[in-house]
């Protein structure tokens, strides 16, 4: 080997060494205000749905122009590598400042929140400023791990151009709702007379599906949360209905048995109805093809949607723990949260935001939120329990859709479900 | 001749027995480097964390062999592992059988041999995400496939939503990315075996049959235990491919062996329980690996 090789070898080795030892090294503290006067640096890892990443942008730029001492660095992920960046950076000692994180993770990085309540006068006066809805989902042992930035709700999307050619009239009024009957009927005729291929498709996750479980009275979990409920005769009812959707031709059975995506066929014009959830309003705003709104759920044994919403979460450890809640004060003011949820189409989850001057779709967000407003307690209950629900929500998925492609009786497949909700709550008791 | 001292302090000969110093242990440490930190240690902190209860957060509860116990009766994991043997025993034979056809019909002197020889290559540069979501777009029930079977006035078929079909599909589109791969090196090795044994065979008048059972496939076992060995490892880590194009649907037809794996880890947030599974993987893995290097003395004859 000549001298010119080794050289280089020897290079290459040292600079694999640097680079190595660099990402491996440790990372200077956050530097909060108390760190010799220096910017604090704060870094939110957030995923977007739609456009409030650019607003948040916006929102951070002013807020940094009132607090010279604050530099706020957004780190986008998709929303499906969110809880893997968290697990990641948590477990490696470098917790970020921030992160905007759904109901699916609260429970999961709860004991590794800031509590908001402590410094903000107490639990009571902090949750008095939000919905009481969203109250059990973050609340985690008397604290208030997280903030909501915008609450969710399921309900009804329609196309309006199908409906009105099978002349078919939606209700107007939360007073003169469908049945589940009267809903398959009206689809069969906007199928028949109006074209439409499908009468409706359904979102491919089991909070989607458990609207309907909450309509016919049934929930996941007793109400005292010591057992499984979602086997009883309520969630068989639900769950038998469901299949009927799609052995009767209204629902396709591409989305639940063959991962279709239900936004793109709703899109193409040919669905009459789709069940999601209010943030569709913003996904859907540039539909330019057909016209579509919103409408009220069909009742069973009674009406009921599911909550949920966007939640912006403190991490302990991440040394600028104090500028983090500063921050999560001031994206959930009254002023900042409603111009955040009025331009990115949200619901404020703020009791003194009901009302927003939406520029588009106000009527439609007045219909989800009505729904909001209708839902059974059970829900919310049920949804909470996020470190109980992820050990069974794949596998509930996973039985409905047998259930629905006939390869478990709605029985069978809850009982088995019943007994992974049964291990879960045993589990978190330890 | 003498030769001038210049030259022979140019070329330093290596005396024999003189034992290599540390250049070559620095040409190895880049890859050393690398395999330790991204392969080795995590390998270890897996295998540590099969015998906790760990949600990747909170701190590590030793349970001892607890975890591989609860697998063991596991039926979910088992039929999830039936279904990837199942699924590697149609795969293999298959990418074996039609990359060896292929390579055997484009190492002929045929015309736009280059042409064909791409576009059997081509999808093997594509990512496995790609391929799951291009099929999806074929097969799926408002796909281009049932639309054109739509304009032939047939029933469309629900290739994406029927247990039978999906599984079906998964196979197409693992077969159509993976061939071009396998091609190349069944085309390597049989331009390696020499063309005198072929000629001498012609002269003998052997059928084509006959060649290429007595001289193309015996000379060609170490490439075809090659291939084997590399198919059977990569049917059994299948993933993107299969998430991109069933999800591991429908309920759970497609959920072959790494997904299950990776949905206890990542949705239930038992990574303690999902690193057991992996071992278990691994060890099975290796233990085909060693049986197929003993069978082919490692791919020496």
């Amino acid at each position: 080997m000549n001298t010119k090789m080794k050289t280089i070898s020897i290079g290459m080795a040292m600079v694999l060494t640097t680079l190595m030892t660099a990402a491996c090294a440790q990372k200077e503290s956050g530097g909060g205000s108390a760190a010799g006067g220096k910017k604090a640096a704060l870094d939110f890892v957030w995923f977007s749905d739609g456009n409030e990443g650019a607003l948040m942008k916006g929102i951070i730029e002013e807020y940094e122009a009132k607090n010279t001492n604050v530099d706020i660095n957004m780190i986008e992920v998709p929303y499906k590598d969110l809880s893997t960046k968290l697990k990641t950076m948590i477990s490696g000692g470098k917790p970020p400042a921030l992160a905007r994180i759904s109901t699916s993770e609260l429970g999961a990085f709860a004991n590794q929140a800031v509590d908001l309540g402590e410094t903000n006068g107490g639990l009571d006066a902090y949750t008095g400023q939000f919905v009481d809805s969203l109250k059990p989902f973050y609340v985690v042992n008397n604290k208030a791990v997280a903030a909501p930035m915008d609450v969710t709700a399921n309900g009804l999307i329609y196309n309006k151009t199908l409906f009105d050619k099978a002349g078919v009239k939606v209700p107007t009024s939360p007073d003169a709702v469908w049945t589940w009957d009267e809903f398959s009927a009206a689809l069969k005729q906007v199928m028949d007379k109006g074209g439409a291929k499908y009468g409706l498709v359904w979102d491919y996750t089991p909070q989607r599906w458990s609207t309907l479980l909450y309509q016919f009275g049934g929930s996941l979990m007793s109400a005292d949360g010591t057992k499984a409920a979602i086997n009883n005769e309520a969630g068989v009812q639900a769950a038998e209905f469901f299949k009927k959707l799609h052995t009767d031709g209204i629902a396709p059975t591409s989305v639940w048995l063959g991962g279709e995506n239900p936004n793109n066929l709703f899109r193409s014009g040919t669905v009459a109805a789709h069940l999601a959830g209010n943030w569709m309003i913003s996904n859907y705003k540039d539909i330019s093809n057909f016209e579509w709104g919103v409408t009220y759920m069909p009742k069973a044994k009674q009406r009921s949607s599911v909550p949920g919403g966007k939640f912006a979460m403190a991490f302990k450890k991440s040394g600028v723990e104090k500028e983090a809640a500063d921050f999560i004060n001031y994206i959930t003011t009254k002023e900042v949260n409603a111009k955040y949820t009025r331009e990115a189409l949200f619901l404020s989850p703020r009791k003194d935001n009901a009302k927003l001057d939406y520029a588009f779709g106000k009527e439609m967000m007045e219909v989800f939120s009505n729904e909001l407003n209708s839902t059974a307690p059970a829900a919310a209950e049920d949804w909470s329990k996020q470190t109980i629900v992820p050990k069974f929500s794949n596998d509930l998925k996973k039985a409905l859709s047998e259930i629905v492609g006939g390869k478990t009786p709605a029985q069978e497949g809850l009982d088995e479900v019943a007994g992974l909700i049964d291990k879960a709550i045993s589990e978190d008791k330890k | 001749m003498a030769v001038p001292a210049s030259a022979l302090k140019a070329r330093r000969v290596r005396k024999p027995g003189q034992t290599k110093t540390w250049i070559p242990y620095l040409f190895v440490l880049p890859n050393l480097l690398i395999f330790t930190t991204f392969i080795v240690i995590p390998m270890v902190i897996g295998f540590i964390y099969s015998f906790h209860e760990y949600d990747g957060l909170n701190p590590m509860e030793f349970v001892g062999f607890g975890n591989y116990t609860e697998i063991f009766a596991n039926d979910e994991f088992w039929s999830a592992l039936a279904r990837t043997a199942l699924y590697a025993l149609i795969v293999v034979p298959a990418i074996c059988c039609l990359s060896l056809a292929v390579a055997m019909m484009l190492i002929q002197p045929i015309r736009c041999k280059g042409l064909f020889r791409s576009i059997f290559y081509w999808p093997t540069m594509i990512s496995y995400i790609i391929v799951g979501l291009t099929w999806k777009w074929i097969f799926g029930d408002f796909g281009v496939f049932n639309y054109l079977m739509t304009l032939l006035g047939m029933e469309p078929l629900h290739f994406l939503s029927d247990s039978f079909y999906a599984n079906v599909s998964v196979i197409i589109a693992t077969i159509w990315s993976r061939l071009g791969f396998y091609m190349v090196i069944f085309m390597a090795g049989l331009q390696a075996i020499p063309n005198d044994y072929y000629e001498a065979a012609r002269l003998d008048g052997a059928s084509k049959p006959r060649v290429f059972l007595t001289i193309t496939l015996p000379l060609l076992k170490p490439t075809t235990v090659l291939v084997v060995m590399l198919t059977l490892i990569e049917a059994f880590k299948a993933y993107p491919l299969l998430f991109a194009l069933t999800g591991g649907g429908p309920g759970q037809d497609t959920t072959y062996i790494v997904q299950y794996i990776y949905e206890t880890g990542f949705a239930k947030q038992e990574l303690g329980m999902a690193s057991a599974m992996s071992v278990i993987l691994f060890v099975l893995i290796s233990m085909f690996t060693a049986l197929q290097f003993k069978l082919s003395k490692g791919g020496s004859d």
